[in-house]
């Protein structure tokens, strides 16, 4: 028998499995590149926003002897050709030759213990940096480069410090001036082993956006840090010297050595970074392993302990933990998608099986072996499956993304399993030759093992999600990933609710049955009787719709979710539609400008400091506001807001450490009475969660004796980012919208990532739940055909008919669609400990709000596609009468 | 001392089994549908005997179990108990490779249906090279169809595809399919059922051909009278026995003369035909008596029966 030849004469049939065939192997082998290129996204950009201080690999070393001073610059490019060549091999292949690679020994906490020709400023701090490369990245305004240590042989005013080393430095502009060290000047560093330093020239960065700076950010500005119980903080600066001075800085200071080691984040993938975490474990142990006993280790310096440091780890560690939750959601909608596209696939086998039975038959009745037959039949569909589940392949290649293993397996198991479909149905099929079925005898019982069976299935399914429920998962999800129990309840689950659906939807059907007997018109009684009857060959659709809507239900749910807390999330970090603060105060003619932006309803004036607290000492955030505006400002947003303080003196909400006070007393300028009428928990916007909260009227300063002042503003209404940035018009001054924030936090290339999966997935098993129900009319139609026409000749009109084909699948759609959207409302809580949304939110995730709006529109959308699709197939189906032809019945 | 046992052997010894050279044998055959719960008998202990080159009419009412006779026959259905062969293969003891082999080289269908009977996409020459292709008789299997074709008169349709056929050349191509193999019986289900009076004749003029030319056993089930009144034996069945057969034979002034018999199992059973025992009012009991040269059959005297 010729594959070929049957592919050509049921070619309708095969068209429908090759298009099937195609989508099925795109979607399978496409959407895991688009995730697996998203999950790279997402890395780079976790990757990206961190300093490179962070990502990057930094060796570094303290020489505390002699011997462990590296007295020239071709020594620290040996050994950082030695920490190159050592590197595993993943790692190797992330980290860059050039970019930001340099090496630095730098001083740390070296006091300016006097100056010469000047009175020394206290708190003062001046370093001395020698950095690789540093002469390409600055240019000089002032001055010029410094040249070669020498000495000074005496310093005024103190006749003991004789012979120091004077080093010449060079200075970003900004240090000079904040430590009024102006060219030409000469301090000395060190109360110990005192050096001298002149300041030779004032440069600034070329690029002061060269990730370069980001290891060498005290080189490229001034730092200060400020002093418990002082009022002045402390200034550090750092000076530059040539590498011809690096054998004058020696370990008395405390002096340290880095090899920095730049990672490149494109390099490494969301596949490569469990490997590039082992590497770099492997890696500290091979850089700090030396100097051990005798073991002068790779840089061959005995005694030097070198550390490896870097926050590559933790970053990677945190997003693999983030990326985990991803998978696993990633993992359940295209477990949900394959399981119906390969449903959706069956059943056009199942088609193809029904349109070459009677050929196949009528050969194997003539003497074919079931090989004969089977393998006809087979050869069949891989003439036609193969080559589009190969174009589909291809055309995933049209989907930008790294290739895994999953993109060549899983369009290659569709395929199989179809193949292997094929095979055995049509062995079933074709087992006995032309087994004519008895219509007269009753379709046969379902055999107490079967029942048996069925109940277990559902038992175990409700167990499992018990288990789930009450003892989450054995496993660690952060740690070890997917758990495949976390997998196994859903798919478990549908079946159940597949299986409870096939057995039980005969029950709400006989009601309703019961009720349309009771009306004249046949058609209803009819149609649901038909449909109560047709059991048998429904599972498949069944098996379709149920996890199809389930899929979408529970999609709908996550996205909603997300949705959700991502809002929250951006009212919580906001506070209000936007808001501008300051740490200085905000100017009247600001406020007014604001209040005068077209789309503002209303601005509400706070003060917010840090405060001391007199009573049991510690600091809180202090804030003064009309509460009873600003609960009128976010009503109608997941905010709440406490009703305002009420009471005599400064009436005040504080937070739980302070509750046991009635009343205290504060220092915000002034020293000010505060009385206790209440608590507040947060203000989520206005101050962090872990800060002690005082909230008191806006008036309160006022009434203590201050005046009321602004700086922070709290606007209602619909404003622009940038045209509030631009009315504001304060550097200084941070500017927050709601939109803003929202966007930042939704733009995220994971949560981006599951949203657009979700709507694909959606769009992709509504368009299955449809084809299933086409194809689940098209295979019985002959059947329906024949029963119509008896019922034709009884005096049925053509509309009359169309409205029985209707109703006869319509029960099922619909009982099916409740079922799906009932599994897809429960899956969310079933698989509750397991999924963890937080990543893609910037909050916690804690529960998932049931919003019944989508997912029932979802439901009603794809009944309702699916029954238009029933309704379509009757109308532009064969006329039934032309099909009762004599003799065709017996 | 002899044993009844010893009796029973030395009654049997010195007579042939029962249809030991028939070439289709079917002894007390039944063959029962069983789902959970619900048994229809189609074949009840039916006894049939053909001889080899025999073209024999099944008769019968609907439901009488014509074609589950067939079915068995043809070697498509396993029959439940008793005993089917055919050309010396046991129908019930088969193993699924025997059936196949069976099929392919002993026996040859049609059915009732012409479309049922060919492939719609292949023509009349390659609906006849299937079977030979199927069972791997490739040698001359050009030259076999087309002489099979010939035969039936049905060469001009070798070309054209069954749906540009009539239904008569459409069923004498199934013939030459069902020959395809040189079978040794062909079984024909109604194949004039769908068929007008004057197709019927030619139809039915082909099997006689291949019967008579080809020396292959016929075994037609028929409501056609056309059919049944043209063979020399037809065999009629009710409810899963056969009850009777009418015998034909063409007397010296050339008429064909009829003759119905009833049938007499090898118990000893016979059928009275319904006809005859209503008229008379036969019910539950009749009486026998054995006359010289037959046995009469009265129905129960209303003094006979008071005293029941």
């Amino acid at each position: 028998m010729n594959a070929w030849q049957l592919v050509r004469v049921h070619r309708g049939a095969a068209a429908v499995l090759a298009l099937l065939a195609l989508t099925a192997s795109l979607l399978v082998a496409g959407l895991p590149r688009g995730f697996e290129a998203a999950y790279d996204r997402a890395l780079v950009g976790a990757l990206g926003d961190v300093a490179r201080q962070q990502s990057d690999l930094l060796v570094g070393l303290r020489p505390n002897f002699s011997e462990d001073e590296l007295n020239d610059q071709s020594e620290f490019t040996r050994l950082d050709t030695e920490w190159r060549k050592v590197l595993p091999p993943t790692l190797a292949s992330a980290v860059i030759q050039g970019g930001s690679s340099h090496q630095s020994a730098k001083t740390y906490g070296t006091p300016v213990s006097g100056r010469i020709g000047s009175r020394p400023l206290p708190q003062q701090y001046l370093d001395l940096a020698w950095v690789a490369g540093i002469e390409k990245k600055i240019r000089y305004v002032e001055g010029r480069a410094p040249g070669p240590a020498t000495t000074l042989p005496s310093v005024p005013g103190d006749p003991d410090l004789k012979d120091l080393t004077l080093f010449e430095v060079g200075l970003v502009e900004e240090t000079a001036e904040r430590m009024s060290l102006p060219v030409g000047s000469t301090v000395l560093l060190g109360n110990s082993y005192t050096i001298a330093a002149r300041v030779v020239g004032l440069f600034e960065a070329v690029d002061p956006t060269d990730r370069f700076w980001d290891h060498n950010l005290e080189v490229k500005r001034v730092t200060t840090r400020p002093v418990p119980e002082a009022d002045e903080p402390d200034v550090l600066g750092v000076g530059v010297i040539p590498a011809v001075d690096l054998p004058v800085l020696d370990s008395r200071r405390e002096l340290h050595y880095s090899w920095v080691l730049p990672v490149e984040p494109t390099k490494i993938t969301a596949r490569n970074a469990p490997q590039v975490i082992q590497d770099i474990l492997d890696y500290r142990q091979l850089v700090e392993q030396q100097g051990e006993r005798n073991d002068t280790g790779i840089a061959q310096i005995p005694a030097a302990r070198f550390e490896l440091f870097t926050g590559l780890d933790p970053l990677l560690t945190k997003f693999l933990n983030d990326l985990r939750t991803a998978q696993t959601l990633m993992f359940l909608i295209l477990g949900g998608l394959v399981v119906v596209a390969f449903g959706v696939i069956a059943l056009a086998v199942q088609l193809l099986t029904e349109r070459t039975r009677a050929g196949l038959g009528l050969a194997r009745a003539r003497g074919a072996s079931l090989a004969q037959v089977a393998g006809a039949g087979t050869r069949t569909t891989v003439l036609i499956v193969v080559p589009a589940a190969l174009a589909g392949y291809a055309a995933s290649y049209l989907v930008p993304g790294p290739i895994t293993p999953v993109v060549h397996v899983s369009p290659l198991i569709l395929v199989a399993a179809t193949i292997a479909f094929a095979a055995v149905r049509l062995a079933l099929t074709h087992r006995k030759p032309l087994r004519d079925t008895r219509e007269d005898l009753v379709a046969p019982k379902s055999s107490p093992r079967r029942i048996a069976l069925e109940l277990l299935v559902v038992a175990l399914a409700l167990g499992g999600a018990y288990l789930l429920r009450t003892r989450g998962l054995a496993t660690d999800v952060t740690e070890l990933g997917a758990d495949p129990f976390l997998l196994a309840v859903p798919a478990a689950l549908t079946l159940a609710a597949a299986l409870i659906t096939l057995r039980c939807y005969p029950f709400p059907l006989r009601l309703i049955v019961r009720l349309a007997n009771r009306r004249r018109g046949a058609v209803p009684f009819l149609g649901l009787t038909l449909a109560a009857r047709s059991r048998g060959a429904t599972s498949l659709p069944v098996l379709i719709l149920l996890p199809a809507l389930a899929v979408s239900v529970f999609g709908a749910l996550v996205s909603g979710a997300i949705f959700e807390t991502q809002r929250t999330a951006a009212w919580q970090a906001v506070g209000a539609p936007a808001r501008v603060e300051r740490a200085a105060e905000i100017p009247e003619d600001v406020v007014a400008k604001v209040r005068a932006l077209p789309g503002v309803t209303s601005v509400l004036p706070v003060a917010k400091g840090t405060v001391q607290v007199a009573t049991g000492g510690g600091v809180s955030t202090a804030l003064a506001m009309d509460l009873a505006a600003y609960r009128k400002l976010v009503a109608g947003s997941p905010l709440e807001v406490p009703e305002p303080p009420v009471g005599d003196g400064i009436p005040a909400l504080v937070s739980a450490n302070l509750a046991a006070y009635p009343s205290f007393e504060i220092g915000w300028y002034n020293r000010m009475q505060i009385n206790n009428v209440g608590s507040i928990e947060t203000l989520p916007g206005l101050a962090f969660e872990s800060n002690n909260l005082i909230v008191m009227p806006y008036e309160g300063p006022k009434l203590a004796g201050l005046r009321t002042f602004t700086n922070v503003l709290l606007i209602g209404g619909n404003v622009d980012y940038d045209v509030l940035k631009r009315t504001v018009g304060l550097t200084d001054a941070v500017v927050e919208t709601f939109d803003a924030a929202n966007t930042r936090i939704a733009s995220s290339p994971l949560s981006q990532t599951i949203t657009a999966a979700f709507t694909i997935v959606t769009v992709a098993l509504a368009g299955y739940a449809l084809i299933a129900v086409i194809i689940a009319l098209v295979i019985g139609a002959a059947e329906r055909a024949r029963s119509l026409s008896f019922l034709r000749t009884l005096g049925l009109s053509q509309r009359q008919a169309r409205l029985l084909t209707v109703l006869e699948v319509a029960p099922l759609i619909v009982l099916t669609s409740l079922a799906g959207l009932a599994l897809g409302l429960v899956l969310p809580a079933a698989l509750g400990p397991g999924l963890d949304l937080s990543a893609y939110a910037g909050i916690a995730v804690t529960e998932f709000p049931l919003t019944f709006t989508t997912p029932i529109l979802l439901a009603a959308g794809l009944a309702a596609v699916s029954i238009l699709g029933a309704f379509g197939h009757a109308s532009t189906g064969r006329r039934v009468a032309t099909a009762l032809r004599v003799g065709e019945s017996s | 001392m002899t044993t009844l046992s010893d009796l029973e052997a030395q009654a049997v010894r010195n007579r042939p089994a029962f249809g030991e050279h028939a070439h289709i044998l079917c002894d007390n055959l039944v063959r029962i549908f069983k789902t959970e719960g619900v048994e229809v008998v189609a074949l009840q202990g039916l006894d049939l005997l053909i001889e080899k080159g025999e073209l024999i009419a099944i008769v019968g009412a609907s439901g009488s179990g014509k074609s589950t006779l067939l079915n068995v026959l043809s070697g498509l259905d396993v029959p439940t108990a008793g005993l089917a062969k055919v050309a010396g293969m046991d129908l019930l003891s088969m193993t699924s490779r025997d059936r196949l082999r069976y099929r392919r080289s002993v026996v040859g269908f049609i059915w009732q249906q012409t479309a049922r009977n060919l492939l719609p996409y292949l023509t009349g020459h390659e609906n006849v090279l299937l079977p030979m292709q199927l069972a791997g008789n490739k040698r001359d299997a050009r030259r076999r169809a087309a002489e099979l074709l010939e035969l039936l008169g049905v060469a001009d349709c070798a070309g054209r595809r069954p749906g540009e056929l009539s239904g008569g050349q459409q069923q004498r191509i199934a013939i030459a399919v069902a020959l395809a193999n040189q079978p040794e019986v062909i079984l024909a289900d109604e194949p004039t059922g769908e068929l007008d009076s004057d197709t019927s004749e030619e139809v039915f003029g082909a099997l006689r051909r291949a019967n008579r030319e080809l020396g292959v056993t016929a075994v037609i089930v028929t409501h056609d009278p056309t059919v049944s009144e043209q063979v020399d034996r037809t065999v009629g069945i009710r409810d899963g026995r056969t009850s009777s057969e009418t015998l034909r034979r063409t007397s010296v002034d050339g008429d064909v003369i009829a003759e119905e018999y009833a049938v007499l199992d090898r118990v000893g059973r016979l059928q009275l035909p319904r006809d005859f025992t209503n008229a008379l009012d036969m019910e539950r009991r009749v009486r026998l008596e054995l006359e010289r040269d037959h046995i009469g059959v009265w129905p129960a005297t209303p003094g006979e029966e008071n005293n029941d």
